[in-house]
Parts: C-alpha cells; sequence; structure tokens
C-alpha cells in the first residue's frame, strides 16, 4: 500500500481535462473533498459529470491535471487507490446470473476480502431476505440498492456514487440516502453525482455545478442558494369579484414586512408561505439552462 | 499478474457459463451429435470391386477370375435387363456391368461388350473397366496383347491396401474443429456480455488489472476448449499413434480458438454480431478440416491457413503413425499462429475495456 495522507484531502483535483476526440469533455476543474464531506456535483446530462468519475476512480486517464485520492497520486498509485474507493455506477452492472451472494463474494475476492458473512451487508440495504435469489430476478430498486452495497464491500474511504436514486422508488431512495448519511458519518468522503437538485440540497454539505465541463459554482447548497437566489412570501387570497388571486411578496425588499402585514390584514387569506430558492433556480441564474435541459 | 484475482474471475466465468442454458445446451448437444456422427460413419472402407456380368459359355473363366483376383467379385445375371437394373440400384453393392454378346468366343467376329456404370462412377473406374474387357477378349481368344507389359509397384509411405483410412478416420479433424468452434463462440458471448453489461467496468475499479482479466478470460477459453475437445478426441477413439503430439496440438488448438473468442467477443456489439464476427473468422479456419475429408485435393494456400497444422497433427498421428519430427514443421507453424491471435484478441480487447 502506499503513503496515505491522514490529514489532508480525502481527494484533491487539480486543473483536469479530458477530450473525447475533439469534445472537451471536462476543461480544467479543480476541487477537493474532506474525509466525511458529501460533496456533490450536480449538472445536466452531458455537463461532464460521468467523464469527472471515470477519471477519479481511474476508468479514464485525464489528459492534463492531477488527481490525488486519500494522498496518492492516480497515475502511479492507482491499484492502491482502487483497494480504498467505492464505486457505484449509474448502469446496473451485476452478474444477472448470480445471486446476490455470489456477486458480493466475487466482487470481495478481487479485493482480496474473505467475505463470511454476505447477509449482514445485504441486510443494511434490505436485500437480506432475497440473498439467494439471482440478480435477473430483481427490480431496479434492488439491484441499485444490491450495487451500494457491493460499493461498501471493502469498506472504502472514498465513496463515488453515480446517479444512486435515479428512476428510483421512494423506499429503495431513502434507503440509499440514509446509507450515504451512515458513511459519511463513519468517515467516509462522499463523492455523489446527480442532477436531482432535492437530493443534492438534502445530502450534499458542499455542491459544484458543472456544465459543459466546467465548475460554475461550488459552495454549501444553503450558501448559494442565499447567495444567489430570491426569498419570497406567496399569498394565495380570494378578491372582492370571487376569484383566488396569487400575490408575491420578495423579501430582500425594504418594505416587505410592511408589504406582507397589509396583506394578512386586508385579503381574504387563502393560504400564506415563504419561499427561497432552488438549486435549480441558482444552477439557471449560472448556467443559462434548467438541470433537466 | 494477480493469480488470486485471475482464479476469482475463472471461477465467476465457470458459474456463468454454467448458468447460460443456451451455451450448456449446445456445448451438450454438440458433443452428443458429433460423438453420434462419428459412430454412424462407416468404420471400414470396402476395397472389393462389385461387377455384375452376363456372359454365355465363359463359366470357367469368370470361375477363375472370381476366385483368383483378390479385390474382384464377380456377380452373373441371366439377362441384360438384369444387370441394368442391379447397376442402377447398386444391388450387393455393384459398381458397374458387363454383358458380354453371345458371339464374343466366335472367331473371326468384332463383338461389342455392353458396359454399365452409374452416372456416379468416376471416369478412372470406366477405362478400368473397358481394359478389363480388352483383357478378357484376350483370354477367351488365346492371343497376346500387343505389348506384354510387366509392371512393378512401389508403394511410397504406409501401403494402405486392406487398411484404407475410414470416413470415420477422417471425420476426426472437423468434429474436433466443430467442438472447438463451439467454445470459441461460447468464450466470445462470455466476453460480450461482460462488455455490454459494463460489468468488466465493475472489475476495474477493484484492484484487479485489464490483464488479469483478460488472463481469466483466456484460461477459461483455453480449459473449456480443451476440456470438451479431449472428451471427444476420447469418445471417438482418437488417442492412437503419438499422444503426446497430439496432445499438444490439442493445446495449440485450444489456444488459437481462445485467441478468436477474444477477438470476436470484443469486436462484436450485440450477441448476433459476435456470433456472425465468430463464424466470420471461423469458417475459412474449417477449410483444412474439410480438406482432411478429401486427401490430395487441398489447394497450396491452405497450408498458410492457422488451423492446417492443427489438422494435420491430427490426421497424421491418428491415421498415419506420424511422430514428432514428421509434425514439427506444422506444429512450430500452428503454435506462431497461436501466439497472433491471441496477441491480437488481447489487444482488441484491452483496446474495448479502455473505451468504455
Amino acid at each position: 500500500m502506499g503513503q496515505v495522507s491522514s490529514t489532508g484531502p480525502a481527494l484533491a483535483v487539480d486543473s483536469i481535462s479530458y477530450s473525447y476526440s475533439d469534445t472537451l469533455a471536462v476543461d480544467s476543474i479543480s476541487f477537493e473533498v474532506a474525509p466525511g464531506e458529501i460533496f456533490g456535483l450536480l449538472g445536466p446530462n452531458g455537463a461532464g459529470k460521468s467523464t469527472t468519475v471515470k477519471m477519479l476512480t481511474g476508468q479514464l486517464s485525464p489528459s492534463a491535471g492531477s488527481i490525488h485520492v486519500l494522498g496518492m497520486d492516480a497515475r502511479s498509485q492507482l491499484a492502491d487507490i482502487q483497494a480504498r474507493i467505492g464505486v457505484c455506477f449509474e448502469e446496473k452492472n451485476l452478474y444477472t446470473a448470480m445471486t446476490a451472494t455470489e456477486n458480493l463474494k466475487f466482487f470481495a475476492s478481487l479485493f482480496g476480502i474473505k467475505l463470511h458473512d454476505a447477509r449482514s451487508l445485504l441486510d443494511r440495504v434490505d436485500l437480506a431476505a432475497r440473498a439467494d435469489d439471482r440478480v435477473a430476478d430483481y427490480s431496479k430498486g434492488m439491484r441499485q440498492r444490491l450495487m451500494m452495497a457491493r460499493a461498501l464491500l471493502n469498506t472504502p474511504d472514498i465513496l463515488f456514487l453515480d446517479e444512486p436514486t435515479d428512476g428510483l422508488d421512494p423506499v429503495s431512495a431513502r434507503t440509499i440516502q440514509g446509507l450515504i448519511k451512515e458513511e459519511s458519518a463513519r468517515g467516509a468522503a462522499v463523492v455523489l453525482t446527480t442532477h436531482d437538485m432535492y437530493e443534492a440540497d438534502s445530502l450534499a454539505d458542499r455542491v459544484a455545478f458543472i456544465n459543459q465541463g466546467s465548475i460554475l459554482a461550488m459552495d454549501a447548497p444553503e450558501a448559494l442558494k442565499l447567495q444567489h437566489g430570491q426569498r419570497s412570501v406567496r399569498i394565495r387570497a380570494r378578491g372582492k369579484d370571487g376569484d383566488v388571486e396569487e400575490i408575491v411578496i420578495p423579501l430582500e425588499g425594504e418594505d416587505a414586512a410592511d408589504q406582507v402585514q397589509r396583506a394578512v390584514a386586508e385579503l381574504d387569506l387563502l393560504t400564506i408561505h415563504t419561499e427561497e430558492a432552488t438549486l435549480e433556480d441558482v444552477f439557471v441564474a449560472y448556467a443559462g439552462r434548467g438541470l433537466d435541459a | 499478474m494477480n493469480f488470486g484475482v485471475i482464479s476469482a474471475i475463472f471461477r465467476k466465468d465457470l458459474i456463468v457459463f454454467s448458468r447460460d442454458r443456451f451455451y450448456v445446451f449446445i456445448t451438450i448437444i454438440g458433443l452428443v451429435a458429433f460423438v453420434a456422427m462419428y459412430w454412424l460413419l462407416p468404420d471400414s472402407v470396402d476395397e472389393t470391386i462389385h461387377l455384375g456380368v452376363v456372359q454365355t459359355g465363359m463359366d470357367t473363366l469368370f470361375d477363375g477370375l472370381g476366385a483368383g483376383d483378390q479385390g474382384l467379385e464377380i456377380v452373373e445375371f441371366d439377362t441384360v435387363d438384369q444387370l441394368r437394373g442391379a447397376v442402377e440400384d447398386g444391388t450387393d453393392g455393384i459398381v458397374a456391368g458387363m454383358a458380354f454378346p453371345e458371339d464374343f468366343l466366335d472367331p473371326g467376329t468384332k463383338p461389342t461388350v455392353d458396359l454399365f456404370v452409374t452416372a456416379a462412377l468416376p471416369a478412372e473406374y470406366e477405362k478400368a473397366m473397358e481394359g478389363l474387357a480388352s483383357q478378357l477378349g484376350f483370354l477367351v481368344s488365346g492371343t497376346e496383347p500387343p505389348i506384354d507389359l510387366a509392371t512393378h509397384t512401389v508403394v511410397l509411405g504406409i501401403d494402405r491396401v486392406g487398411n484404407q483410412v475410414s470416413l470415420q478416420e477422417q471425420m476426426r479433424p472437423l468434429l474436433a474443429f466443430f467442438v472447438l468452434m463451439v467454445e470459441t463462440m461460447a468464450l466470445a458471448s462470455l466476453i460480450s456480455t461482460e462488455v455490454q453489461l459494463r460489468t468488466v467496468t465493475a472489475v476495474l475499479v477493484t484492484p484487479a488489472r485489464t490483464r488479469d482479466f483478460i488472463a481469466a478470460k483466456a484460461l477459461m477459453g483455453t480449459i473449456l476448449a480443451l476440456t470438451e475437445v479431449l472428451i471427444l478426441m476420447t469418445l471417438i477413439r482418437g488417442f492412437v499413434g503419438d499422444v503426446p503430439v497430439l496432445l499438444l496440438a490439442l493445446v495449440l488448438g485450444a489456444l488459437m480458438v481462445t485467441g478468436v473468442g477474444l477477438l470476436a467477443g470484443s469486436s462484436g456489439r450485440d450477441f448476433i454480431g459476435v456470433m456472425l464476427m465468430a463464424l466470420a473468422i471461423m469458417i475459412p479456419l474449417m477449410i483444412p478440416a474439410f480438406g482432411a475429408l478429401f486427401p490430395g485435393t487441398a489447394a497450396t494456400w491452405i497450408k498458410v491457413l492457422p488451423t492446417y497444422g492443427l489438422v494435420q497433427a491430427i490426421v497424421g498421428v491418428t491415421t498415419r503413425a506420424a511422430s514428432w519430427s514428421d509434425l514439427s514443421g506444422d506444429l512450430a507453424m500452428l503454435a506462431a499462429w497461436c501466439l497472433v491471435l491471441l496477441g491480437l484478441g488481447t489487444v482488441v480487447l484491452r483496446r474495448r475495456v479502455a473505451t468504455l
């Protein structure tokens, strides 16, 4: 095993780039992720998120820049790095002819681990009851949970999760989100790639907006929303002619409080809500396009 | 190389292969069918020529011919129509018939002997029959032919008279090749599935390296192909003669088709594509095995095909008692082709994995 820094960042990315033929997929991006931090890479399809993760996990070699994982250089110490990371792919790349237990035991053997108790790991993803069923008979959500269990086999120091809850049922999505929080609490750094702004908002300590291969902004979700979003109060009330009217009062204005008081006193209120900007709003402000574009 | 990783991937592939109903089915059915085909083929060659004859007054002469000439059996018929019918139907293995006219023995006449042959009879048989009729004419008339030649036959190589290579023996290389081809397709499909489902990506973000993955696949393909061809050769009585040389040829053959499997598996984009690619490569490679069915017909260019050495080794050891010294050139060529195909398959698979 190579030398591992115990005090530095879990992941340090410095000006990495990658091109597919003539197309620049990732353009000189840099960021760091601390141990225990959940870092979200947020961007629309084709923004460069998956290419970035491929470089971070050793599937692609950056054409420029450097990557240090747990203090080790990704070019010269890739095998040592890969022994200490867990990867959950967007594709459900499991051996469907094998059972969940067989899948886990096989991948454990690649790490040189004798997996005596696959069931307890499967229990963490609510699959213990189906441990001996072939993966071909699993639903999409079950396969995704098994992929998550596979990513945890070697008790990784960094988890790379590519769209881990994309298209999943709420129960499976909650199970995976719970595991991400548990792993973060254990001290593992988590790099989460998603185009789901709500997931990024609820899970990530920091997010980076990535579009056309470049990082547009990077900060805690709350900070981004405060910096670039607009808070407001949305009021629905019944008018004099009986029609429902909707009024939005921005909270940034000097007389915002007066406007709200007046509305409450004078209107026949139906509902009143405070509103804040979403990460999607912030992304649109930066990129000029939505996350689903 | 990480042998623990190679062993893990190999064991996983065995599980996946054993659960693929299609490949288990074609492997078992193929083996059973090829063995059955072998045993249904004739295991000996009938060297006797069965000749039908209609003749009058030459009983003594023909009795002498039938008894004295090894390899010639005379069957007599009463009428020309009976003779024609027997030749047409191939009754009692009769391949030709001669009808001698009643005036054949009359001095001073120029009799015409009718010769009946089937359309399938080779032209040289027809000429031989004509020669036999002339010889009989000289014998009956008591005169000598214009030139009385004495011939001395020298058989070069093994004299096969009474011990011809049977169709069973001729089929051995082709059957062995069919089995190897089935396993080539199985390996190609295993690789292609890994690439298409991206399971190879999941393997390669662990401490497993691409070289470990390829080594495991090559090991799997070679052991599968070798195991099956060894079972086949055992069941079709293939282990005769110089067995170590034969085993070496089969190991090289298994390695060679593994190279083809790596190549086809990493080139095809889906199941059909993989099958077509494997067939496109394997069909030309089958030509030497087909050539073994028709000795003497193979063109010179066939000798440069990768499987020529394999076929020569199987045919040579099992039918000509060939040894290492007879086959070293063919085996060297086979080994060289193994290296080329395995190298090519490895390079293509490595490139395919790198571009996922």
